[in-house]
């Protein structure tokens, strides 16, 4: 179990083996990609496809004055141009998260055209869209566009916002658009009592996932139908697809929104691609042919729409001398660019794991969600509880140090009990099932392995300090709140009061969609509501489906649903899908294995009861007559109960009472949560202030797992590039609202230099609320990695008396070389 | 993108060249600033050729020109008139995987797969040079190239289990 190594078998192999579920078997995606077959969004191009660039405010916040345009009309190659003014001539604003804000006037909206209108509110904002014959003649032609702006003050600062000097939406009358303080338990009484108050103040960088593709659309008008179809990658193609037809003005039905079956990468990121969709979308329509837009990677760091959590955070923790955290106060302030977009519930998807593995009753929880002039979030692998954790995690290590306590010890002593499980935190949600403690002395094992003539041996970290370079590590149990409900994710909009004291019966769940038909060879076709993004779901519902119909994978082929044919849920995110698959593929498969038998039960002119099904094959008991898939195919079914069959899995937690206070309160509902300790051995440099992670040490319990390879493979990700997070990547800014990071060289991606070797463990406690015991486990690494990597710095400089130098995320080298300056 | 003037008067300059592409010559009248990597994916169609960054730093558009890896979005197709380019299509054959495609799919070294033909062609080179690489050795190898999705552990896994296979 020492290192993370796929079990190796061959595509099918171990037919004999029990089951398919819970091996690593290779992927069916793989094929396609490796020899460069993959069809993915930007190798999409129809005939007399057209290509969209676009004009983008230089400027973080400037009155657009003019518009001049014809000298690029006049370019033999131009095809189209548009303004804002075209777009609301016959379009509509986008939908937003947070649609309106009270001001003493009344309601002031914040519309968000998809061409900056009048004002321009960030560097990289789209003003103009060009349509042309290729994409380097659109180029061309973008240059001859010139917009007279009128720069005025900018303010992408989010703690600077909150004054109100400068303000994104004028006539908003302030930046500060959603503020929410909830108090959980009794956490003045708390305060008061304990004996001692910790406070701390952390940063949380602007940063995002920066999938290795970048946004893509074809979008076609069909005037016959009067209606569009558009190829794009967006994330959540049945959720979101309400951005791009209530933009244009259509029914739900009149805009078929289809994803490639391979998409290169999102992690939350493309759910704010709708911006693109629509301008392709429009353009088509005004011309009447295929319009294609490929984001370049310049726009998409500078004005994407793509970047995530800019936090700022106050912490306050109520200890007693014996080590007892008594209260928890958490203060921050979300930084969230010129729009609040969708994802502004990233501000209270912490709460579902509010205290993380500690059982604290009494909290305050309270942020504002202020808007600057900078490119406006996405939501990002964690949705925002990586930062939580972090600033948590940090305060944790703060108390233990200021009481004179061990921080490990410290973290034992406050830690939630198995038997407290399942366990409700004070913000409602509940932790399913796993034994923490066991988990934090088994990462302390292998620390005191390292101790032993390891990393860490005594003698090796004092040599090494004598050449400055500073080992240490500090591990801490850390919860990925798994497989969202959906019914809280628009708490923003709904009346806070009314929701005190609202009813059971009127939350509203999407379920898990999916689908099966018999083909003509036997062959069985599943096909999913949900797009994918790598996460290798075809490999996963084949895999499910042969165990539940007894065949053998490679007998079933995985396709993809667009928003028309699917009904609307949720699909691929918020650590989702090994769970909510599941759950489908074993009711589907009911439904379908019952079908089969009604049909051969009409063949045969017998009851249902009197036939089995085994192996794929049907059986009629009393004379041992057998009708394979294959047979059953043949058979002419009027009412085609082998086509299309489908099943909708309600999310798990609707069935259990536990959550009903949650759910009816909007707090966010996480039934599974899957849990890790990590220990990374950093190494400080105190001449240079970098930080090498030597070796990466995690254990982790995601329940029962579906497929190990795969389970492995999200942890290895989340964790580089929460390794990315916390020393490397940051969309720093100007104070003139000037981005610094708008090329690969200026945002930085770990490379094969920067992860170390990850060294995993598992363990498989399962959820009792899942189907198959499966917990999710999409998003585990980005939640817990940079914690775990802050909380060792701190340790590994401790001895120098830096008080926490990881206060902030990155932690760069220049921060480090600060501490060390002030130290000297 | 169209190479023909589109008024057939003064339309975008071009010019000829003859690249051997997986081994076919292809010709093609291409603008001056056309770059090596939509040469291949748009002329060639070649949709092997990745491109996440068009400035060099994320290595999916890598390619093999005279041996040699390069990365595609860095020079223009011009610059390669009378060159081998090979590409991750020239790799299997006939629909069975080479070696390296093989070792990549049995590890589970590809998610997305957004940056995968640019890690098969680097740990080409790679292996044509040093056909037993050390970690250390695998992770120069492919310092150019980036990935998202895997946390490279299972590209290590992948390059030394390709390394084995092709010894045998
Ligand atoms: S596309 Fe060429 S290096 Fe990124
Ligand atoms: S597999 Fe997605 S970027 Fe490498």
């Amino acid at each position: 179990m020492s290192r993370s190594q796929p079990t190796e078998v061959g595509d099918d192999a171990d037919a004999e083996s029990e089951s398919f579920t819970g091996q690593g078997l290779p992927r069916v995606e793989d094929h396609r990609i490796l020899t460069g077959k993959a069809e993915f969004i930007h190798d999409i191009t129809p005939d007399n496809c057209l290509h969209m660039a676009l004009v983008r405010s230089m400027h973080a916040h400037a009155e657009i004055e003019s518009i001049e345009t014809s000298e690029a009309k006049a370019h033999p190659d131009c095809e189209l141009v548009l303004t804002a003014e075209d777009l609301k001539a016959e379009y509509n604003p986008m939908p937003t998260g947070i649609e309106s804000v009270e001001t003493e006037d009344g309601e002031a909206d914040l519309f968000e055209w998809s061409l900056a209108d009048e004002k321009a509110r960030f560097v990289g904002e789209p003003v103009v869209a060009i349509v042309a014959s290729n994409r380097y003649a659109a180029e061309d032609i973008a240059d001859l566009v010139t917009v007279e702006y009128n720069s005025i003050d900018a303010v992408a600062d989010g703690m600077a916002a909150r004054e109100d000097d400068v303000v994104v939406h004028e006539h908003a009358g302030t930046n500060v658009v959603d503020h929410e303080r909830i108090e959980f338990g009794d956490p003045s009484g708390a305060f008061d009592d304990a004996d001692t108050v910790v406070e701390g103040d952390y940063s949380w960088g602007r940063i995002s996932g920066v999938p290795l593709e970048t946004a893509g659309v074809v979008a076609r008008y069909d005037e016959d139908g009067d209606s569009f179809d558009i190829d794009c990658n967006i994330q959540l193609h049945t959720l979101v697809d309400n951005m791009i037809y209530e933009t244009l003005g259509y029914g739900e039905d009149d805009v078929r929104v289809n994803v490639p079956a391979d998409v290169g990468g999102s992690y939350g990121t493309k759910i704010g691609i709708h911006r693109y969709c629509c301008l392709a979308a429009m353009a088509s329509q005004q011309l009447e042919q295929p319009v294609k837009f490929e984001e370049d990677r310049i726009e998409n760091l500078q004005g994407g729409d793509m970047h995530c959590s800019d936090r700022e955070y106050e912490m306050r923790m109520a200890v007693d001398d014996d080590g007892t955290i008594r209260g928890l106060e958490v203060w921050f302030v979300d930084d969230f660019g010129a729009y609040p977009r969708y994802p502004v519930n990233q501000v209270l998807k912490p709460l579902s794991v509010v205290t993380n593995s500690y059982d604290i009753e009494d909290v305050t929880y309270e942020y504002d969600l202020v808007l600057t002039n900078k490119t406006s979030q996405t939501a990002y692998r964690g949705f925002g509880v990586d930062p939580h954790i972090y600033a948590l995690e940090m305060v944790v290590d703060k108390a233990a140090r200021e009481i004179g306590m061990d921080p490990t010890e410290f973290r034992r002593r406050n830690m939630i009990q198995p038997e407290q499980m399942p366990y409700t935190l004070p913000s409602k949600n509940i932790y399913d099932s796993g034994d923490y403690p066991a988990t934090l002395d088994r990462i302390q094992e292998i620390i005191d392995d390292e101790r032993d003539g390891g990393l860490l041996d005594p003698e090796v970290v004092e040599a090494k300090r004598e050449e400055g370079k500073y080992r240490g590590v500090q591990p801490s149990v850390i919860i990925e709140p798994g497989v969202s409900g959906s019914d809280w994710t628009d708490r923003q909009r709904s009346d806070r009061d009314a929701l005190e004291d609202r009813d059971r019966d009127d939350v509203e769940e999407l379920p898990e969609h999916l689908r099966a038909t018999l083909e003509d060879d036997g062959t069985v076709t599943a096909s999913l509501a949900t797009d994918s993004s790598g996460q290798g779901h075809q490999t996963l519902v084949s895999q499910l489906l042969a165990d539940e119909l007894e065949i053998l994978p490679s007998d079933i082929e995985v396709d993809y649903l667009d928003s028309i044919d699917a009904p609307t849920e949720y699909g691929s995110a918020a650590s989702r899908m090994a769970v909510m698959l599941s759950g489908a593929t074993v009711g589907l498969a009911e439904k379908f294995v019952a079908n089969a038998k009604a049909v051969a039960a009409d063949h045969w002119g017998v009851s249902g009861e009197d036939i089995s099904y085994r192996d794929g094959a049907l059986e009629r008991i009393d004379t041992g007559d057998s009708l394979s898939l294959a047979d059953l195919a043949a058979i002419d079914d009027a009412d085609r109960r082998l086509t299309q069959v489908s099943y909708n899995y309600d999310h798990p937690a609707t069935e259990f009472e536990e959550f009903d206070e949650a759910f009816s309160r909007k707090f966010p509902v996480y039934p599974t949560a899957a849990f890790g300790a990590n220990a990374p051995i950093v190494e400080v440099d105190v001449e240079t202030g970098e930080v090498d992670i030597l070796t990466f040490h995690t254990v982790r319990d995601c329940g029962t797992m579906l497929n190990p390879m795969i389970v492995e493979g999200q942890a290895h990700g989340g964790i580089a590039q929460g390794i990315g997070a916390s020393l490397l990547e940051e969309f720093g800014y100007e104070d003139d609202g000037q981005p610094q990071a708008i090329t690969l060289f200026d945002y930085l991606l770990p490379s094969i230099e920067n992860v170390p070797e990850i060294q995993m463990e598992h363990t498989e406690t399962p959820s009792p609320y899942t189907e198959t015991g499966a917990k999710g486990v999409g998003e585990g690494g980005m939640i817990d990695a940079p914690a775990s990597i802050a909380t060792s710095i701190n340790a590994a400089l401790e001895p120098l008396g830096i008080d926490e130098p990881a206060d902030q995320i990155p932690v760069a080298p220049d921060h480090i070389r600060k501490n060390v300056r002030d130290l000297e | 993108m169209s190479t023909d003037s589109t008024d057939g008067t003064d339309g975008p300059v071009t010019e000829e060249i003859t690249v051997t592409v997986n081994g076919e010559p292809v010709t093609a009248a291409v603008e001056p600033r056309l770059k090596l990597s939509d040469f291949l994916r748009y002329e060639c169609d070649l949709n092997g050729v990745r491109v996440g960054c068009e400035h060099g730093v994320c290595g999916a558009c890598t390619v093999q020109q005279d041996g040699r890896t390069v990365k595609s979005c860095l020079s223009y197709a011009v610059q390669a008139d009378g060159a081998e380019i090979e590409t991750v299509e020239g790799l299997d054959d006939d629909g069975s995987l080479h070696p390296i495609q093989e070792a990549f799919h049995e590890t589970h070294a590809l998610q997305c797969g957004f940056c995968t033909s640019g890690f098969v062609m680097a740990t080409k080179e790679l292996l044509e040079e040093n056909p037993d690489p050390t970690r250390e050795e695998i992770e120069t190898g492919l310092a150019d190239n980036i990935c998202r999705c895997t946390g490279y552990q299972n590209i290590y896994e992948a390059v030394e289990h390709a390394a084995e296979k092709m010894e045998e």
